[in-house]
């Protein structure tokens, strides 16, 4: 901290310090609360439920889908190359190793699965499974 | 003690306000996340951008400052319904302020996997030089 002749300076200069932070960019509005990575949307788009998920900086094959009855298991790997000799003045993206499975509400029809992958955003189409549907009985 | 003096109200100054500019497309603008990072002859950005395609990005530089514009297209989202979201869907936006040490005439943009690098030259005579002795 610093130390200044007398104790005005000192809070003059923590005033201009809370100024200059709060206009820098530091305290803006990212696309997510920076929890677990990656971050997933769920959506649902008539019988099919599609999964989205922000991976920049991932190459498509070192992304890794599974899917078992309701789970889907996205896993993979995010280097960083950055030259060497290098020195870092601001580290906000994170090189990663994530693998996250979630619960999805219905049961889905494994061979009908589609996904693909573009400018770093992976996208798992999932059709309801027939099974999982339910059936109209008729009353006699 | 208990006579408090009457506070009068005064008019404080005009502070200058360092005010971002106001968005004019629809839509939230969000800032990507950069990683910057520099060597001994030129300094490299990297942002995040993902889903932004690369005819979609503008690079700016006007005086000293570089401004990054990254448009998202929201179509593949339009019929969906959300059931759980971790992230929003929205532009990016960032801008920063560059020394005078950066050679403008040089800087170089590429985007691969949802990733803007941006290449920054250092002016060559503001590179490190090394002076040999004899």
């Amino acid at each position: 901290m610093f130390r200044f002749s007398s104790a005005l300076d000192t809070l003059l200069a923590l005033q201009e310090a809370v100024e200059a932070a709060s206009t820098s960019d530091y305290f803006g509005l990212s696309t997510t609360s920076r929890g677990t990575f990656p971050s997933t949307n769920l959506f649902q788009e008539g019988d099919n439920i599609i999964l989205m998920a922000e991976v920049p900086g991932v190459k498509k094959d070192e992304i890794e889908v599974q899917i078992k009855d309701n789970l889907i298991t996205i896993s993979g790997e995010r280097k960083n190359n950055y030259p060497e000799k290098a020195s870092v003045h601001r580290l906000e993206r994170h090189a990663y190793k994530f693998n996250r499975t979630m619960k999805l509400p219905v049961t889905v029809d494994i061979n009908q699965v589609k996904a693909d992958y573009e400018n770093g955003i992976l996208r798992v189409v999932m059709p309801r499974a027939e099974s999982d549907k339910p059936k109209m009985i008729d009353i006699n | 003690m208990n006579d408090k003096e009457k506070k009068e109200i005064t008019v404080q100054d005009k502070k200058e306000v360092q005010t971002k500019s106001e968005p004019t497309i629809p839509g939230k603008v969000y800032l990507p996340n950069t990683d910057i990072v520099e060597t001994d002859k030129e300094l490299l950005v990297y942002m995040d951008m993902p889903g932004v395609s690369k005819e979609k990005i503008r690079v700016k530089i006007e005086k000293n400052v570089l401004a990054i514009d990254g448009e998202i297209d929201s179509s593949p989202y339009s019929n969906l319904k959300p059931l759980y979201t971790e992230y929003n869907i929205g532009h990016f936006s960032r801008s920063f302020e560059l020394s005078n040490e950066i050679d403008q005439n040089g800087i170089n943009a590429t985007m691969t996997d949802g990733v803007l690098l941006l290449t920054l030259p250092k002016a060559p005579d503001k590179q490190p030089k090394m002076i040999s002795v004899n």
